[in-house]
């Protein structure tokens, strides 16, 4: 997707090149301190020390700096494994037994090397077309059945996902030994297994520091198995004969909410000292918290840094929290902004009283930490939810039609300033018509889904994508010859067509036709582009569909 | 309120002091010069006149709390803020950086784009 078009653009340049150094820095330090850890085992208990002392100023270092670069991963494990290495400084007894699994661990984290880093939320990463290797999610799938456990692997492949299918949980056990997946697709039932899919995940979800985005498929549909699933922390459950394309849309779901921005909390408290202790404790929980201490301030700070949650002390001298709420209340534009009381009250009537008024929620103090931590992270979670549903096409998450026509003006104006040539694609889905009558509507929102997901996957963060009508699709590719839109678009236009979509028991599959318009021939404006694309649609479908075609 | 312009930055860390560096310069207009040491910083802390100093805690040789109070010997820090920059840190250790003279703790890592905005806010509250 596009970025605005803002002169921060200048400013993204740079920080990518800064992450891009960062990562360089990061593939030479690593080994350092693979090494490092290494000449732990050897010296006198002095020296061990001052080895260790250094060990742990390099990864203060990197649990510092790699989460601002984007390797946020990275970063996390470089602070959990610095806490240990203070553990250890502290007892001042270097035990045989432990130190040797610190030494194993610290090696194992600079092993996995920069490559494993999904860096999700970074600016500061490389745009390649397809998609760099980093950016990939590697995808895990357990299942017994050969033929079912490959056309998945095979089908999330086409969907740009790096998928491996084992067969048996040992095989399974060895690759995660390797490297872990970004999710896990487990059958629960493994036929010649003694344990059950869904107990093996209990299993290895324990094991694992952070649980695994986790998908079962099964056969059973009864309520005991979802209730299973569900405990084990499953995020999807589908029943065979699984279709792929919808499971394709929950793992994309499920990246989605992890790769989100942090989440942007206002507090507004009369009282220092608590909001900042407030503002630390949602900091260290990676939100991005502003503090507001007069209420005055309140329309500055909402249009400005534009909160997710709002956090209002009730007691402030000026104004009352109540108060405040429904002034904010008075602005359609901050309706969807969840607002949370802080209050001293446990006085149940005063409370909802102050509910009633405005404001969706009361957090008492003295609050534990998780507690405030986890009240704004659920309030926050829904309201961005919420916000992206209404300023998206509710099926497929794409821009809306107005939108994306927006889109090719601005795309085209830049194009004529730097000169470099963009495209512009439209596609239709081949006879969509005829999916809806023969398989009924759901099977053909599904397909549409599908395809989003896929045009998603497989093409730049800088393109534009929108669904122009029903079943048509627009695509807007800056910086991008019409011979390049070409390739790109056939290619995205044989994986669709070798996707298997099931409806009512049986198993079908669609293709789509796509036409392409570049700038390279000139245009006067958006409207130009767009008709010349539309031309060659048009052209592809008379040509017999299934095709692209060229303005 | 008295304008916030130029930034003190140190830290040792080279790619941290260039990320901030231009996050600084870029998104909040600020003139930011950066020290890669405790010494260095108060060499030319009274040369520059920074309104704002951002001081990394864990640094070789002189360390971020050392240096703050020597600064504070040499510039009025009831003007001038001095915010600690460090990983995730416990609340009972920035009212420990509180007790030294910091007036806020920006914790590392933080997002580029932000930063210009959190030290506004730190001086629109030290000075509003």
């Amino acid at each position: 997707m596009a970025e605005p078009h803002t002169p921060t653009r200048e400013l993204e340049r740079q920080l990518q090149l800064l992450g891009e150094k960062f990562a360089e820095r990061l593939a030479q330090e690593l080994p350092e301190l693979a090494s490092k850890a290494q000449l732990l085992q050897a010296g006198d208990h002095q020296a061990q020390l001052q080895q260790l002392r250094s060990l742990r100023d390099q990864l203060h270092k990197l649990a510092g700096a790699a989460g601002t670069f984007g390797f946020a991963s990275i970063g996390q494990r470089a602070h959990e494994l610095e806490q240990q290495a203070m553990h250890w400084l502290e007892s001042l007894r270097l035990q045989d037994q432990g130190l040797q699994e610190f030494i194993q661990q610290v090696q194992q984290f600079a092993a996995q090397g920069v490559q494993s880093e999904p860096a999700p939320n970074s600016r500061a990463r490389p745009q390649a077309t397809p998609k760099a290797e980093t950016d990939v999610h590697c995808i895990y799938i357990l299942e017994d059945e050969t033929s079912i456990g490959e056309s998945m692997r095979l089908t999330l492949g086409n969907f740009g996902y790096h998928a491996e299918h084992f067969s048996r949980i040992a095989d399974l056990d060895a690759a995660l030994q390797r490297r872990l997946p970004d999710a896990l697709i487990i059958d629960v039932n493994l036929g010649d297994s003694e344990q059950t899919g869904l107990a093996y995940a209990a299993a290895l979800q324990q094991r694992l520091e952070q649980p695994l985005p986790l998908l079962v498929i099964t056969t059973e549909d009864d309520f005991a198995t979802h209730l299973e699933a569900v405990r084990v922390g499953a995020m999807g459950y589908f029943t065979k004969p699984v279709d792929i394309p919808q499971l394709e849309n929950r793992l994309e779901r499920c990246f989605a909410q992890q790769q989100g921005e942090p989440y942007r909390v206002l507090i507004v408290d009369d009282d220092h000292h608590l909001a900042s202790r407030y503002s630390l404790i949602l900091r260290g929980a990676n939100m991005l918290v502003e503090v507001l201490e007069s209420p005055a301030g309140i329309f500055e700070a909402m249009s400005r840094f534009n909160p997710e949650v709002v956090l209002l002390d009730v007691n402030m001298p000026d104004c009352t929290g109540p108060e405040l709420a429904q002034i904010i209340r008075f602005n359609d534009d901050w309706l969807r902004v969840p607002i949370i009381y802080l209050s001293a009250e446990t006085d149940i009537t005063r409370q909802m009283d102050a509910l009633i008024k405005a404001g969706d929620d009361f957090v008492s103090k003295p609050i534990a930490d998780n507690a405030l931590v986890t009240t704004v992270f659920s309030r926050a979670q829904r309201a961005r939810l919420l916000s992206i549903a209404l300023s998206r096409d509710s099926l497929t998450g794409l821009l809306k039609h107005a939108d994306i026509k927006e889109q090719v003006g601005i795309e085209l104006e830049r194009a004529q300033r730097s000169g470099k040539p963009a495209s512009v694609a439209m596609l239709d889905i081949d006879l969509f018509k005829q999916v809806n009558d023969s398989y009924g509507h759901v099977a053909g929102d599904n397909v549409i889904r599908a395809l989003a997901n896929l045009l998603r996957q497989r093409l730049r963060r800088v393109d534009s994508l929108g669904r122009y009508g029903g079943e048509e699709f627009l695509v807007v590719l800056p910086d991008c010859p019409a011979a390049q839109a070409r390739r790109i678009l056939d290619e995205i236009r044989q994986r669709f067509a070798e996707l298997h979509f099931i409806a009512g028991g049986s198993e079908f599959s669609v293709t789509l036709s796509a036409g392409i318009a570049s700038t390279e021939q000139g245009a006067h404006d958006a409207g130009e582009l767009l008709e010349r694309a539309d031309r060659a649609l048009y052209g592809a479908k008379h040509g017999g569909r299934n095709q692209v075609g060229q303005s | 309120m008295p304008e916030l312009s130029r930034i003190l930055h140190v830290e040792d860390d080279p790619s941290i002091q260039a990320v901030a560096k231009v996050a600084l310069e870029a998104v909040g207009g600020f003139r930011v010069l950066s020290c890669s040491c405790g010494q260095d910083a108060l060499d030319q802390v009274q040369g520059f006149a920074p309104d704002f100093i951002l001081l990394d805690v864990m640094m070789p040789g002189m360390d971020g709390p050392q240096t703050l109070a020597k600064i504070a010997q040499l510039v009025d820090i009831g003007q001038i803020p001095v915010v600690f920059m460090t990983a995730k840190v416990q609340p009972a250790e920035i009212e420990h950086y509180r007790g030294l003279g910091a007036r806020d703790v920006i914790i590392k890592p933080f997002d580029p784009m932000q930063l210009a905005a959190q030290v506004r806010q730190i001086w629109n509250r030290v000075h509003g």
